[in-house]
C-alpha cells in the first residue's frame, strides 16, 4: 500500500466555495476561448476531490477510461496557488479541431507535419483554457501566478506512460474536476487543476475571506 | 413592487453569495431551490415576482428550467446568474425569455440595477393587467 499523506481537514463548506470559484473560472476559460475561435463549450457542475497523490494515477485513469487514446496537456503554474493544469482529450479531437481552426492563422504557419499541427493546436487550446481558469481562481482569491510553458503528450511521446506517476505520493491533492463538450465537433474534453499540501492552508485561508467578502 | 424573489441553483454558496447582494432594507421574501426541477416546482407552488437562475446544474439545468418557467408564464421575470458568459450561451438563454443576464460573480450594484428594472416590467405587466 502507498504511504500517502491526505489532508482531509477541508471542511463540506470549504469544497463548496472551491467548486463554485472552479465553476465561475471555467465559465471565464470558456468565454476567452470562444472569443479567440468559434467554438461553443458546454460546460458541466465542476467536481472536487482531495485525495493522496499516490492515488492520482489511478484517479486519472479511472476518469479517463481510454486512457491509452488520450492527449495530455500539462501546464504548471507556482505562487501562493500552485500546482498543475491538466488538460485531457481524446486524440481523436485533434483532426475535429484543426477543421474548426482551419479558417485561422493556422493555416499559414508553416506546419508540415498533421501530428505536429494537431499538438500544436492542443497546446494553444490548452494554454487558453489553463491559464484563464488558473488566472481567474487566482484573481478571485487575491493573488496572481506565474506558469511554465505547457507540455502536450500522446502516446508516441516520451514520458506519456510514466505521466500520471510523475507526482509526489506524498503530498495531497486537491482536484478540481470539469468536463465539457466543444458542442459543433462532439468533442469531449476534461479539465484538471490539481493543487499540492504546500497550497492547502493558504487555500483554505483564502477561500474563507472570499466568502466573507459576500457577508 | 417585487416582493417574493426565488433563488434556484445547484451551489449553496452561489445562492448564499447572491442573497448577500439583494439589499436588506426592501423586506423581500427570498426562497431557494437547488436545481432547475426544483425551481420550476417551487415556481409553480410560489408564484415569485422574479427568479434567478444559474445555468448550469444537475437535475435539470437552467435553460430547460426557464423554459418550462416561461411556458406557464410568458411574463415571468427570470434573471439568470451565471459563469457561462459564452456570447452563444446568453443569446440563447435569452430566446428562451430570460429577462436579463448578469455574470458571476455577482456585485452588490448589478444585482440592485437588474432588481430595479425588474421593478419597472414588473410594474408595466401589472399595468396592463
Amino acid at each position: 500500500m502507498t504511504k500517502e499523506k491526505i489532508n482531509n481537514n477541508f471542511s463540506d463548506l470549504e469544497k463548496d466555495i472551491l467548486q463554485e470559484i472552479m465553476n465561475i473560472a471555467f465559465g471565464k476559460a470558456s468565454a476567452d476561448l470562444a472569443e479567440l475561435i468559434d467554438i461553443y463549450v458546454l460546460l458541466s457542475v465542476p467536481d472536487i476531490k482531495i485525495i493522496g497523490m499516490g492515488s492520482l494515477p489511478d484517479y486519472i485513469k479511472n476518469t479517463i477510461s481510454a486512457y491509452k487514446e488520450v492527449s495530455i496537456v500539462d501546464q504548471k503554474f507556482w505562487g501562493d496557488f500552485n500546482g498543475s493544469g491538466i488538460l485531457l482529450f481524446q486524440n481523436s479531437a485533434g483532426r475535429d479541431l484543426i477543421t474548426i481552426l482551419e479558417d485561422r492563422s493556422y493555416k499559414n504557419f508553416e506546419i508540415n507535419s498533421l501530428v505536429t499541427l494537431e499538438k500544436e493546436i492542443f497546446l494553444e487550446i490548452g494554454n487558453i483554457l489553463i491559464g484563464a481558469c488558473v488566472g481567474k481562481i487566482a484573481e478571485l482569491l487575491n493573488t496572481f501566478v506565474t506558469y511554465s510553458p505547457p507540455l502536450v503528450f500522446d502516446e508516441n511521446s516520451d514520458g506519456y506512460g510514466s505521466f500520471p506517476q510523475s507526482f509526489d505520493p506524498f503530498q495531497t491533492a486537491i482536484i478540481m474536476k470539469t468536463i465539457f463538450k466543444f458542442k459543433q465537433k462532439n468533442i469531449d474534453g476534461l479539465l484538471l487543476i490539481i493543487t499540492n499540501q504546500e497550497s492547502i492552508g493558504w487555500l483554505q485561508k483564502n477561500l474563507h475571506r472570499f466568502l466573507d467578502s459576500y457577508q | 413592487m417585487i416582493k417574493k424573489i426565488l433563488i434556484v441553483d445547484d451551489s449553496p454558496v452561489a445562492r448564499m453569495m447572491l442573497k448577500s447582494c439583494i439589499p436588506k432594507n426592501k423586506s423581500y421574501d427570498i426562497y431557494e431551490a437547488e436545481n432547475g426541477k426544483d425551481g420550476v416546482e417551487k415556481y409553480k407552488h410560489l408564484v415569485p415576482d422574479v427568479v434567478f437562475m444559474d445555468l448550469t446544474m444537475p437535475v435539470l439545468d437552467g435553460y430547460e428550467a426557464t423554459s418550462q418557467i416561461i411556458n406557464m408564464n410568458n411574463e415571468a421575470i427570470i434573471i439568470v446568474s451565471t459563469a457561462d458568459i459564452q456570447p452563444n450561451s446568453i443569446s440563447t438563454i435569452k430566446k428562451f425569455g430570460a429577462f436579463m443576464v448578469i455574470e458571476k460573480p455577482p456585485k452588490s450594484s448589478s444585482i440592485q440595477v437588474a432588481l430595479a428594472k425588474a421593478d419597472i416590467k414588473l410594474e408595466k405587466v401589472s399595468g396592463a393587467a
